[in-house]
């Protein structure tokens, strides 16, 4: 259940920050043991993220990845980006495709806007399995810190 | 246009609280081992010094992290077949299938450790629409989360798509 960023980068620079810039991608491994922990820690009981036969009965290849704990990571992989003294306002994913266990996971994304006085970036940000098929299509609002600040 | 799949009476519904309110004071043991099961270790989330340094009060508590903090215990006897608990409130459509279509979240306030957070839940919206693959209903459960001083902290619409 290890994550994975390809550059550690510094935090974004709202100087410099431009709509079309990329992210760096950030990677996600989720096995049995983190379903059952999110199942756990999100008082979650929905058998379909811990019993196998159960999920393949209603219709999924196999036990799936919870769809908030995917978007806990969409907020995981901005805020990682934009650092501690930036504040997410607002994250909207969108559930295309389950996610399962012993796949890769790929976050990556894109600066749509930059408004420099106010210091809110707007993003598109996409969750795909490594090879290459979507799961959660999104979008996020952050505040980045003036320089000023 | 197809036949409706929203019966008058759910339509009537529209703006009513589905649940709560419930009011909640966020755990630090509960924050931490939810960030540890997302495997989001950022340091606000776990030092304190780190989190004063980034601006916040104390410790904050992961973004969507409030929604999970204000599920109430229920007895495993109230679980159904799938795993999930029987609902007190069930709204009715003419549909086979409901599935979660995504969710929308605005974040207006930190959410920081010991903060006391009440939840209520509304019935935000049923729309019928037209799909690729026929007629679906668009269903939008809104959550606002309202912290000790009386401050909106956090906004959630969850989707259900059915058909």
């Amino acid at each position: 259940m290890s994550t994975t960023t390809d550059v550690t980068a510094a935090a974004p620079n709202l100087a410099t920050l431009e709509a079309g810039q990329e992210l760096p991608t950030m990677h996600k491994f989720p096995d049995e043991a983190q379903l059952f922990l999110y199942s756990a820690a999100s008082h979650n009981p929905h058998r379909i993220h811990y019993d196998r036969e159960y999920a393949r009965f209603e219709g999924h290849e196999d036990i799936i990845v919870h769809g908030p704990l995917q978007g806990a990571w969409l907020t995981q992989f901005v805020t990682d980006w934009a650092g501690p003294a930036a504040r997410l306002l607002g994250v909207t994913w969108q559930n295309r495709a389950s996610g399962l266990t012993g796949e890769e996971l790929v976050f990556s994304g894109t600066v749509t806007s930059v408004d420099a006085e106010t210091g809110i970036v707007e993003l598109e940000i996409a969750e795909h399995t490594s090879d290459g098929r979507l799961l959660m299509p999104a979008t996020a609002r952050v505040r980045l810190p003036l320089s000023s600040e | 246009m197809s036949e409706s799949l929203i019966p008058a009476e759910t339509l009537e519904r529209v703006g009513e609280v589905l649940s709560g309110p419930v009011t909640v004071v966020v755990d630090r043991r509960e924050a931490q081992r939810y960030a540890y099961a997302v495997g989001d270790e950022n340091p606000i989330y776990f030092d304190e010094v780190a989190a004063q340094a980034a601006g916040y009060r104390t410790l904050v508590a992961p973004p969507t992290y409030v929604t999970h903090a204000v599920v109430q215990p229920r007895t495993a006897s109230e679980l159904r077949t799938d795993g999930l608990y029987r609902e007190g409130t069930r709204i009715r459509l003419k549909v086979d299938r409901v599935m979660f279509g995504g969710e929308e979240w605005d974040f207006l306030e930190p959410v920081c450790v010991g903060d006391e957070i009440t939840a209520t839940v509304r019935l935000a919206a049923v729309d019928q629409k037209e799909g690729r693959k026929g007629p679906f209903v668009r269903q939008v459960r809104e959550t606002t989360f309202v912290n000790q001083f009386g401050d909106e902290v956090a906004r959630s619409r969850m989707i259900g798509i059915a058909r």
